[in-house]
């Protein structure tokens, strides 16, 4: 079926459980699919739109109210809503990174970190990871101390990523912002893979900045996200237009110019209003999440040879697996190659694998029932018998 | 009435991600569903009078 010329109608999540580790969080909830079919149309939240004349200032429909109770929420102070997290690090870099400055970043950092770092002339300086994939407060202290010997200056900006795209490993931000605020270092949090999926506290992180993805965790259209700030900051990322005109000598009243004035004008903010009770409500159940991905990782396990790569007991719900000694030692004889899996997969109405791979492989549990996450497990595990493949229990 | 319509659609198309794959539902997902396509066809009556009167 088609929705348009040369479109075919998406409904993936509606025939097929969905693993993709980047899609799961951001699948809309009843509610928002509902408004965006009514506010498809382009400016459509600006129907009132008053003096000042700014998107975080519109009370109907009630965009001033969230991002008040979206800054209550992640206990911070200030908030705007970003076409996706990476404009929320660009706007952090852009205020704070000059040519030439070092950045801290991790060895686990996403892309968009490092292009938002190099788009303001900075360094970028990565804490390495240790063996268990993980970023230590001690590997952060030891990283400042070389950067400082090697450009006379500590870095002028960290970027943290709680839990990182790679392993979906979580990370001491706390303990790491500690340090990084010992040598007057702000801190950004990235929360894409956090924020609108388990509980997150600015302040109790210690943290100057949180960056939320409306569109991988918070229910949301793409590109959609949040930038939270504390008050300090606030005055430095959300400063607001000097420039005037020399012909006109117009002026631009309260624009903000890393927002480039208003940022998301209809169907993206208004999906990720309505799906924010749900997303609030969602983040307190977590613990169902990990107890369903628990579930499918002893599915796998059960597969003699499989390994999970990321840090277990999970605490998060995206999970790097290893199938080298599993479902990679098919691939060599089947007709299908390693396209077998994948395949195998889809026909049991299981989607979001990306096709061909058999040795390492990411998955994500979030927001899948648990008669769902029963019905993976068996599958993996089905999947291998008819393979020939081992599997406990 | 075409919003609602629609709404009433799209509840429908929640319950289908939910019980994805097999879409076995239980007692409580039927009598939903049941409910929902009841208010789907009252809907559409409404639209058909409302518009081809």
């Amino acid at each position: 079926m088609r929705c348009a010329n040369g479109i075919e109608a998406r409904q993936v999540d509606e025939l097929a459980i969905n693993i993709d580790p980047i899609q799961v969080g951001g699948r809309l909830t009843g509610d928002a699919m509902k408004a965006v079919i009514a506010y498809g149309d382009g400016y459509s939240v600006c129907d009132n739109c008053r003096k000042p004349n700014r998107l975080d200032y519109i009370s109907k429909p009630p965009i001033a109210e969230f991002h008040k109770d979206v800054a209550a929420w992640l206990n911070m102070d200030a908030v705007r809503t970003v076409p996706g997290a990476r404009r929320g690090f660009q706007a952090v870099a852009h205020t704070y990174v000059q040519k030439g400055d070092p950045v801290l970043l991790t060895s686990l950092s996403h892309y968009t970190e490092f292009l938002a770092v190099e788009g303001s002339g900075g360094i970028g300086c990565e804490i390495p990871a240790n063996d268990q994939h993980m970023i230590t407060p001690d590997a952060t202290a030891t990283k400042i101390e070389e950067v400082r010997k090697q450009y006379g200056r500590v870095p002028v900006l960290a970027f943290i990523d709680h839990v990182d795209y790679q392993f979906g490993n979580m990370h001491d931000v706390q303990a790491i912002a500690k340090v990084c605020h010992q040598y007057d270092i702000p801190v950004l949090y990235n929360g894409a893979y956090t924020v609108g999926i388990l509980p997150v506290n600015g302040k109790d992180l210690g943290v100057d900045f949180v960056v939320g993805s409306g569109h991988k965790s918070m229910a949301a259209p793409a590109p959609s996200g949040i930038l939270a700030t504390t008050a300090e900051r606030a005055s430095e990322v959300f400063r607001t237009t000097a420039i005037i005109g020399d012909v006109t000598q117009r002026k631009f009243g309260i624009k903000e110019p890393e927002m480039m004035g208003c940022t998301l004008m209809g169907v993206t903010l208004i999906g990720m209003i309505a799906s924010f009770p749900h997303v609030k409500e969602r983040v307190k159940h977590f613990d169902r999440e990990l107890e369903n991905n628990r579930i499918v990782v002893d599915g796998l396990l059960a597969v003699e040879g499989t390994k999970i790569l990321s840090e277990m007991p999970r605490k998060h719900t995206l999970t790097r697996a290893d199938t080298i000694g599993s479902f990679d030692k098919v691939a060599g004889s089947h007709k299908k190659r390693g396209f077998y899996f994948s395949s195998a997969l889809e026909e049991k109405g299981v989607t979001g694998v990306i096709p061909g791979a058999t040795k390492v492989w990411k998955f994500n549990t979030y927001s899948m029932t648990r008669k769902q996450a029963e019905y993976l497990a068996e599958t993996f595990g089905d999947i291998a018998r008819e393979n020939g493949l081992a599997v406990s229990g | 009435m075409t919003f609602q319509a629609l709404y009433t659609l799209t509840d429908l198309r929640v319950i289908l991600r939910e019980t994805a794959p097999q879409h076995d539902l239980d007692e409580k997902q039927r009598a939903q569903v049941q409910r929902l396509l009841e208010n789907l066809e009252r809907q559409i009556g409404s639209l058909k009078q409302e518009m081809l009167k």
